[in-house]
Parts: structure tokens; C-alpha cells; sequence
């Protein structure tokens, strides 16, 4: 099992919920904004953090940390996934999955077994060219196309993320998103950090105002049951 | 005899001469009297004579003492054959001292003595003749001098060195004789000085400066003057103060500051033992607020007293009945929230608002009641009336359940008059004004920022829990935590019950609270002072030996203690003048007490630096091993201990208090860093470069660490229950913006797992004043418009407010401060 980041507490991976946050190594996307690129490229470098560490301190806050949110890079390319989730629900703790959509046969079978509890699937862009620009690298989108609906129909809980970058995204392919994952639970929006970035070049890039958020958030209300910037 | 023949070198020994002549009414067999060159008739003192003549023997080599006593006795004993009852003038007993001194065969000596005379008499002469063509002569002036002299109540008088004497006996007690001598030299010293005019407050230095040099040191305190150098004064008036960050820079604040210059110098001078003032003056102990010597420090109470009594203040120029409206209830205590801040240095609270106001709110529709509860706090927040045209240091205490101990209470609705139900029937009204307050403390001020004050305490209870809606409301006042940071989550576990002010500070109800109860006005709760004790530097002293920490800890809690019975003692006095008194207000009866109860007043021990005496004193930190926890704890409980046991000594109310510690952990980090700059060093905390210094707060743990909120609130909760005065942890959020679901799940979780008395999130905003808008974290420029005319905005110790405000050691402890939630 390669874990290569560990968040001890979290207020805001999970709503609701104090989490704990593992990150898993490897991702197929390289998208402009990625603030974890460290575990996209070279993550071989990055330390080992062992599970024993890992389970002490969940252990450590026993009745406090609801559960563990996988993120990575994207989780489900990993071979240690189901072993992961396996240690962290004998710990009797809840498992969130954040996911880029890109396997829904492996997303199907952890429904199917009822692995997971939660899952944030993030949309990057209008499911078209646009998608690729972002993600910098060529993105089956009928998978993409799947794992939403499969995420629509299942009955655990959910969300859909979109970040908002500047010069990629507006309000138009916000709305088309939006579109996709009609009728949808949860919906939240993320404004951009130019601290970090996978593209350098976006440094200098100044998200967007709170009130340009707001306008997205009102802009997609209606296609979805609820919305919220975070 | 002139004075100014003796030389300063002698003067002490000549006054100690003098002091005991005057004891022993001078010998029986010398004149009584002389008559000075002015015509002033004073007491005959053989002792200048004696000196005069050593003096002049020493001129010409001698030295011998005895012998110029012999001769003072032989000039003292013609004087009284030639004079009898009759009173010789200076220049006469002069003639009589060269005299004998001829007779006695000292010729050397008289040849000295005649020709120091000679010198005097022409210094003398040419003074007065260039005094008189200097300056105008001015009538009844029995002195043979001339000059101005500028008065402090703003009048020009001419020089009469009677003042100085009148001053000095009225002042200090002094005997006539030795305030005659100094007002002797002072006058010399001026007429020398050549000065054409004086004011009354350089006389006094110069007086003063007299007295310390005859060693009376009691009468100099006495006798000093406070106030300020103008250099200071110019920066008080034209710079902001930063001591305080809640005291705006204003002329109405610049008096504040200057007059708490002035009762500070006269409390550390007049109220407190230099004892207890020296150790103020080293940083060893703080005694908060010394600018409000005359004023004790908080106050929590019941709005059910205006219901009652109306607005009847003394000295009020009008007498308002019970109100019968909300909107003039909540003026009345706005105006009664003014006028006690008059009379306290810190902190006004109110207990259970949304409770007490429900009778008078039946039938409002949520648009009334929303428009109430802005007007509530946008009027506490906006007026700057009190204490230096600051804003009333505010706190409301809300409950969403009807209290226990109010339930069965009978309630007081408009006109002072009870409605024939009781508190718990009017439960959803005040549900719904809790609900109104907090929708307005969602929402933020004119451009969404935070309100500052009042600060809403919400007390979580067994009952809150059993009360319908409560997951709504937990939610709700959540959303403010997360979104504005205003909530306070107040943990009133099993049968505690507490009312909470200040920036921590809680009163808890116990025994002959819970009959008051029952008549909820009489519930009011003060606290007299603060003094806070400086434990780094205790470990500093005890160079890790452990029997000597805890007896050191003892010293300054009795230290501190002392200090409390001072200010006791002071504000006792202030209160016995009654309706005639400054506090006026405070003596006031209304029911069977004063409003000040003082014989259930506490009086609070502050606690500083825990950790960084831990950190000394053992090696670590108390974050970094569970033993440095657990000596933390025992030296919390063992100060508690103490705390009950001077109680029972003394009978009073002495309590562990978190001190807030806005300008104390910077005072003692600066102080210690002179005083013991090896070992503070190793423990202090901030940049010490830019001296951007501080101890960490109270009990708590490193703010810099990387810590667990969780293990924050747990470890740090620990402390809590030891710290009976109240408690708070902070979360600090930073940027991050959790959902209020997880806000209300860890405060559940908080009141269940731990022994964490009070916690508080506080995000950051920066709020521009060129676009006017408001967003969240701390930026060096607007993200709207990049204007670099931004204020940074999150809570400085107990409270909101603007950075540009706070003083170096908080701004450094800023820097480190670690947002616990994460931003991924």
C-alpha cells in the first residue's frame, strides 16, 4: 500500500463530517490547475506514509473522525484501493472516494459491493473539445459520460465539482456542466487558486470575485437540487 | 544663619541634627527665636550654627567636630545672655558666631567664616538689585525676591515660597521647619537660575527634587506630580494607541489615553503597596486596567432590571419608567449598557436576552423582530460612546431552550408588571429573536464584514439538546461560525449553569444564585480586577527546581492577591461616599443590595505563559509529550488550590482566569527578554528580530503548531475545568470555509468528549476601503479592485477587530498562528 499524503483532520473534504484525508499517488489527467502534481509526477519521491501511522492516529481520534476521505491524484488507478478502503472501514469509519470519472467499471463495482459511502466526482470542463484543455491529455468522454450517470442513478451520497478557471470556464460552460448532470443532488463550484499550479503559467491568473461565484452558483441553480460555492 | 551656607554634601547629616533639635524642643538654655532677613520670625536651630562654623574650620583644614560644637554651644549660650527673650536678627547672631570664634582663638577659622559672609552678603546684594530691575515688584510679597510663577489652574501669581512650605505640610505632613528650609533653596536655586518666569509644576520637581535629596522619600511620593512629558503627550494626541485594540484613534480617546496615564501613575503610586506596584513596574505581575483604578472590571446582569425599575440612574437628568415597547427596552438597555460601562473597565454582559425580551415580542412578525434584532446589534456595535469613544465592549448571552433555572420564573412584560406566565411559555418568541439575531449576524455589517460587538454567547446545555429545533438552530448559528466567525458555543455541562462575558470570562450560578434566579434582576455578577501572574519568568527563578517553582507560584498568587485586597480597599472607599461618589451609580438601590454587590464580587487571578513555563522549566512544550500535559495540569491545579485556600484567608472570591492577555503577553515577553534575555530566548515566542514577540495565551497550547483541532480542543479542555473564572479555545479557520454541518459536528462533539468550557471559530476577512467590499483571508490588497487600502479583520484575543489596531506582540503571534483546517 503506497500512501503518499495524510490530512489528520478535515472540515472541509466532507460536509458534515470531520474526515481524515489520504492521498493516493498517480493520476491519467494533467490538469492546468492541479494543485497536487507533486503526486501526478515523480511522486516517486515523495516519503511513504505506512498505514500503521496512519491507522494510530484514526485510531487516536476514535469517535471524533467520521471517516477517511481517498483522494490522490485518482484513487481508482490504484491497485491498493480496495485494500485501503478494506483497513479503513475494519476501523468502522466511513469511506468518500473523489474520483475524475475516468473508470466507471471500477466505480460500479464499489457501488455494487457497497464500498464507498460517498463520492465527489469532479467535471472539468463541457463534454466536448473543451474538456482537453484543461486536462491537458485526451479524455475518453463517453467514460466520463458513464461514471455520471452511473453516480446519478446509485444511492449513496454525492457530489459534482467543478473548479471555475479563468480563461477556461464561464458561466456558458458552467450552464453546459450543468446540463450534463441534470437534476443532480449536489453541485458544488470551486473558484481557482493560482498558488501552485501544475501550468506555471497561471500564477498570475486572478480568480474570480465573490460575486462572480454567486452568479455562477445562480446561473446553475436550476438545473440541480442544490449548489453551493466553496 | 542662611541656609545656603551648608553645603549639600552635609545636608543630610545636618537635617538629622535638625530632626532631632526639633524632637527635643532645642536645649532650655538657648533663645528661642529668630528673625530672619525678610523679617520672618523663626525657630532658633543651634545645629546651623555648629555646621557653619565646621564648615569654615574645614575651609582653613580642620576637622574637628566636636570642637565645632563646643563652639556653637559657647555662641548658643552668649546668644542667650545678650538676648534673653528677645529675638536677634541673622546678621546678628553672625556677629556673635565671629565673635567667638575670635575670643576662642580661632582666628584662621573666623577670618574664613567673615570673609564667606562677606561673599554671601554681596551674592546677595547683586541678586536683589538685579531682581528688582528685572521684574516687577509685586505687592504683599513678604519675600525679598520677585518673579512669576504660572499656576496649573491657569492663573500668573508672583513667587511666594509659602506655597511651597503650605504644599508640602498639607501634602505630606512634613514639619514646618523642614519645609521652610527646602522652600529656603528652592528659592535660591531659582533666584540663582536667573529664570523670569516659573511654573507651578518645575517648582514642584524642583521641590521634590529637595526632598530626595534629605531622604524623605514618603513625603516625595507624597508630594509628586503626575502627568505627562509633552513629547509624550504629542504622540498620545496625534499617533493611534495600540495597546488596545479596540480603543479608536480619536480626541475623545486621546483623553482617555492621557487620563489613564495620570490614575495609572496615582494607582501604582497611591492605591497599591510599593510592594505590589514594584512588582507590576518589573513584569513579575500585571494589574489590568491600572487606568481604571476607580472602576471595577466587568459586569454581567439581567435585563429583567430595566424591566423593573425603568431607566432611574443617579445623577440622570431624566427618569425614564419600564418600558413598555421593545424598541424602548432595548434603548434603555443600550443606555444603561452606556452607563455602566462608565463605571466598569472591561466588559458589559447580558444574560439570556432572547429570553428576557420574549414577553415583550409576542404577536411581532419576523420582519418586526428581524428589524429588532438589527437594531440591537447594529446600535451596539456602531454607538462609540463608552470609555474613549470605543464601542461598548458588549456580550449577549442566548439560549435557545428555555434556561432550567428560568423556566418556572414568573415573567415581567411591559410596564414592569408580570403577565401571569412564566419564562418557558414564551419559548418560541424567543426562539424566533435568536433565530432573528443571528440571520442579522449572517448577513455582516453594511459591507458584509463581521459585527465586532456584541459578541453572542451561545449556551449549549442538556436541554438544548431536548429542545425541539435545535438541529436547525445548531446549524444555523453554525453557518454565522463558518461564514463570520461571530458564535460562541458556551458548554454548560450536566447542572452547570453560567452566564459569560468578556472575552472569556463566565460566572458561574451556584447555591443562593439559583434562589436569585427567581427573580432574575438581582442577578448581577462583577469582577473587581485582574492581575495576571508572569509564569515564564517564575520558572526562570526556579532554575528547574520544582519545590521552588510551586513556592514561587505561591508568592505571586499571594502577591497578587495582596493586590486585590488594595484595589478592594479603594473601590470600597469610593463606594462608602454613596449617592455623593463617583460611583453613584453603583451604590444605587433599587432592590435590597447596591447594583454592585461586592460581597459576592470575584476577583481574578490570571494565568500567562503556561506553556513556555513549562517549555523552561522541563525541556518541552506541553503539545510535545504527554508529561509536559500532565505538569502543566498539575501546576493549573495546584494554582486553583491555592486560589480556594486564599478565599477561606481572606473571604473573597478569588478565581483562575484565562487572561485574555491582548497587551500582557507582549508586556512580559518585552520585559523578560531585558530582565532575563538568556532564558527567554529559549522559550519565547513570535520574531524576535523584528521584537514582534509574545508568551503564548493562558493555558493554551503553541498557536504555531501543527495540531488536530480535535486535539487542540481536547488538550487544551483539559484546563478547563480547573479555570473556574471561564475558558475559550479557538479554531482558527483562516480562508477555509467548512460546511456548517461539519462546524455543528464537531461542536457536538466537543460538548460530549471533552471537558472544553467555551470554543470559537474565527476566519479571517480583509475588508477594502477604496471599493468597500469585503472577502475572505488576509490579503495584502482587495481583491476586488487591488487597492492596497485594505483592513485585515479576525479576533484578536475574546474578539473582532481590525489588525492595523494590534500591538507587535499580537501581530507576531498572527504570523504564526495555525489555521487548523485545512485548505485542500
Amino acid at each position: 500500500m503506497v500512501i503518499k499524503g495524510f490530512i489528520e483532520t478535515s472540515f472541509v473534504d466532507w460536509d458534515g463530517k470531520i474526515c481524515s484525508v489520504i492521498f493516493l499517488p498517480g493520476c491519467n489527467f494533467k490538469c492546468v490547475f492541479c494543485h497536487n502534481h507533486k503526486l501526478v509526477f515523480n511522486y516517486k519521491d515523495l516519503p511513504d506514509i505506512s498505514w500503521n501511522e496512519i491507522k494510530k492516529k484514526l485510531l487516536h481520534h476514535k469517535g471524533w473522525v467520521d471517516g477517511v476521505c481517498i483522494s490522490g491524484g485518482e484513487p481508482l488507478m490504484d491497485p491498493d484501493l480496495l485494500s485501503v478502503i478494506e483497513e479503513i472501514r475494519d476501523l468502522d469509519l466511513l469511506v468518500k472516494l473523489d474520483t475524475n470519472g475516468s473508470f466507471p467499471d471500477l466505480l460500479k463495482n464499489l457501488f455494487k459491493k457497497k464500498l464507498i459511502n460517498y463520492v465527489a466526482m469532479d467535471i472539468k470542463a463541457p463534454l466536448d473539445e473543451r474538456y482537453g484543455r484543461i486536462t491537458q491529455v485526451k479524455v475518453d468522454l463517453s467514460k466520463i459520460r458513464e461514471s455520471i450517470k452511473l453516480i446519478l442513478k446509485s444511492r449513496i451520497d454525492y457530489e459534482f465539482r467543478t473548479t471555475m478557471v479563468p480563461g477556461y470556464l464561464g458561466k456558458d460552460e458552467l450552464v453546459a456542466i450543468a446540463k450534463e448532470i441534470k437534476g443532480a443532488k449536489k453541485f458544488i463550484l470551486q473558484n481557482f487558486n493560482p498558488k501552485d499550479t501544475l501550468c506555471d503559467n497561471l500564477k498570475d491568473v486572478q480568480p474570480y470575485t465573490d460575486k462572480e461565484m454567486d452568479g455562477f452558483k445562480r446561473a446553475i441553480e436550476k438545473y440541480v437540487e442544490f449548489s453551493k460555492v466553496r | 544663619m542662611e541656609p545656603s551656607i551648608v553645603k549639600k554634601e552635609n545636608v543630610i547629616s545636618l537635617v538629622e541634627k535638625q530632626k532631632s533639635a526639633v524632637l527635643e524642643h532645642s536645649p532650655v538654655s538657648a533663645i528661642k527665636h529668630v528673625r530672619k532677613r525678610n523679617g520672618e520670625t523663626v525657630d532658633f536651630d543651634q545645629s546651623k550654627i555648629t555646621e557653619a562654623i565646621y564648615k569654615a574650620a574645614r575651609a582653613v583644614g580642620g576637622d574637628d567636630r566636636l570642637l565645632a560644637e563646643e563652639i556653637s554651644n559657647a555662641v548658643s549660650m552668649y546668644l542667650k545672655k545678650l538676648y534673653k527673650e528677645k529675638v536677634p536678627g541673622v546678621e546678628e547672631i553672625q556677629d556673635v558666631v565671629e565673635k567667638v570664634l575670635i575670643e576662642m582663638g580661632h582666628a584662621k577659622t573666623a577670618k574664613a567664616y567673615i570673609l564667606y559672609r562677606a561673599r554671601r552678603s554681596e551674592i546677595r546684594k547683586s541678586k536683589i538689585e538685579a531682581l528688582k530691575d528685572e521684574r516687577l515688584s509685586l505687592a504683599g510679597d513678604s519675600t525679598d525676591i520677585s518673579l512669576f510663577v504660572r499656576t496649573s489652574d491657569e492663573d500668573i501669581v508672583g513667587w511666594d515660597k509659602y506655597r511651597i512650605i503650605n504644599a508640602l505640610i498639607r501634602e505630606t505632613g512634613l514639619d514646618f521647619a523642614y519645609a521652610r528650609k527646602i522652600s529656603q533653596d528652592v528659592e535660591e536655586q531659582i533666584i540663582n537660575s536667573k529664570i523670569k518666569m516659573i511654573t507651578s509644576p518645575l517648582i514642584r520637581e524642583l521641590v521634590n527634587a529637595k526632598l530626595i535629596e534629605y531622604g524623605f522619600e514618603n513625603e516625595r511620593k507624597k508630594h509628586t506630580r503626575l502627568g505627562v512629558p509633552v513629547f509624550d503627550a504629542e504622540q498620545i494626541i496625534v499617533n493611534r494607541n495600540c495597546e488596545n485594540a479596540n480603543v479608536p484613534h480619536n480626541p475623545e480617546a486621546t483623553n482617555m489615553t492621557l487620563a489613564e496615564n495620570i490614575k495609572k501613575e496615582f494607582a501604582l503610586l497611591n492605591v497599591f503597596s510599593s510592594e505590589v506596584a514594584d512588582a507590576h513596574s518589573k513584569g513579575d505581575i500585571h494589574l489590568h486596567d491600572l487606568g481604571f483604578i476607580d472602576r471595577p472590571y466587568c459586569s454581567g446582569q439581567s435585563v429583567e432590571y430595566i424591566k423593573k425599575f425603568g431607566l432611574d440612574l443617579p445623577n440622570a437628568l431624566s427618569i425614564a419608567k419600564p418600558p413598555k415597547h421593545p424598541e424602548v427596552l432595548l434603548a434603555q438597555m443600550l443606555k444603561m449598557s452606556a452607563a455602566l460601562q462608565g463605571h466598569f473597565a472591561g466588559a458589559i454582559g447580558w444574560d439570556a436576552i432572547n429570553v428576557f425580551f420574549a414577553p415583550f415580542l409576542v404577536g411581532m412578525s419576523k420582519g418586526e423582530m428581524r428589524q429588532l434584532a438589527q437594531m440591537l446589534i447594529f446600535e451596539y456595535s456602531q454607538q462609540a460612546v463608552a470609555r474613549g469613544g470605543q464601542a461598548i465592549f458588549s456580550d449577549i448571552n442566548i439560549y435557545w431552550e428555555t434556561p432550567k433555572h428560568f423556566a418556572d420564573v414568573p415573567a415581567i412584560g411591559p410596564g414592569g408588571t408580570y403577565t401571569g406566565k412564566t419564562y418557558a411559555e414564551y419559548l418560541k418568541p424567543a426562539q424566533d429573536f435568536a433565530w432573528a439575531l443571528f440571520d442579522v449576524y449572517k448577513e455582516g455589517d453594511g459591507v458584509g464584514r463581521p459585527f465586532f460587538f456584541p459578541k453572542p454567547l451561545v449556551h449549549m446545555t442538556e436541554r438544548f439538546f431536548h429542545t425541539e429545533g435545535h438541529e436547525k438552530f445548531l446549524h444555523h448559528i453554525s453557518e454565522v461560525a463558518t461564514e463570520k466567525g461571530n458564535t460562541y458555543f458556551v458548554f454548560d455541562r450536566g447542572e452547570t449553569a453560567k452566564i459569560s462575558e468578556c472575552c472569556r470570562l463566565s460566572f458561574k450560578l451556584e447555591g443562593t444564585d439559583f434562589d436569585d434566579a427567581k427573580e432574575p434582576w438581582r442577578m448581577r455578577y462583577s469582577a473587581i480586577q485582574n492581575v495576571t501572574v508572569n509564569l515564564p519568568r517564575i520558572a526562570y527563578l526556579a532554575k528547574h527546581d520544582d519545590a521552588k517553582l510551586f513556592e514561587l507560584i505561591d508568592k505571586q498568587l499571594e502577591l497578587s492577591c495582596q493586590a486585590h485586597r488594595e484595589k478592594k480597599a479603594f473601590i470600597e472607599k469610593i463606594l462608602s461616599l454613596g449617592s455623593k461618589g463617583p460611583l453613584a451609580m453603583l451604590t444605587m438601590k433599587r432592590d435590597d443590595y447596591p447594583y454592585l454587590k461586592m460581597h459576592r464580587a470575584t476577583y481574578l487571578l490570571g494565568i500567562l505563559g503556561l506553556n513556555e513555563m513549562v517549555q523552561y522549566h522541563l525541556g518541552k512544550q506541553l503539545h510535545e509529550d504527554n508529561d509536559m500535559l500532565k505538569f502543566g495540569l498539575k501546576i493549573i491545579a495546584h494554582m486553583n488550590l491555592k486560589a480556594k485556600e486564599l478565599n477561606k484567608t481572606y473571604g473573597m472570591k478569588l478565581v483562575l482566569e484565562q487572561t485574555p492577555a491582548e497587551s500582557t503577553a507582549y508586556r512580559f515577553a518585552k520585559l523578560d527578554m531585558r530582565h532575563f534575555p538568556g532564558e527567554t530566548k529559549q522559550v519565547i515566542k513570535g520574531n524576535i528580530d523584528k521584537m514582534e514577540i509574545y508568551y503564548t495565551n493562558s493555558t493554551y497550547l503553541n498557536v504555531g503548531i501543527e495540531l488536530s483541532s480535535i486535539d487542540r480542543v481536547k488538550q487544551e479542555g483539559l484546563f478547563h475545568p480547573l479555570i473556574d473564572a471561564g475558558a475559550l479555545t479557538h479554531v482558527w479557520l483562516g480562508e477555509s470555509r467548512p460546511s456548517p454541518e461539519s462546524i455543528a459536528n464537531f461542536v457536538v462533539k466537543t460538548f460530549r468528549h471533552t471537558q472544553n468550557a467555551q470554543i470559537a471559530f474565527s476566519p479571517e476577512f480583509t475588508s477594502c476601503n477604496a471599493c468597500g467590499r469585503t472577502t475572505r483571508g488576509l490579503r495584502g490588497e482587495c481583491s476586488y479592485c487591488g487597492s492596497a487600502d485594505v483592513d485585515g479583520i479576525t479576533r484578536i484575543t475574546g474578539y473582532y477587530t481590525k489588525i492595523s489596531s494590534w500591538n507587535k506582540g499580537k501581530l507576531g503571534e498572527l504570523a504564526d498562528r495555525r489555521r487548523d483546517i485545512n485548505l485542500v
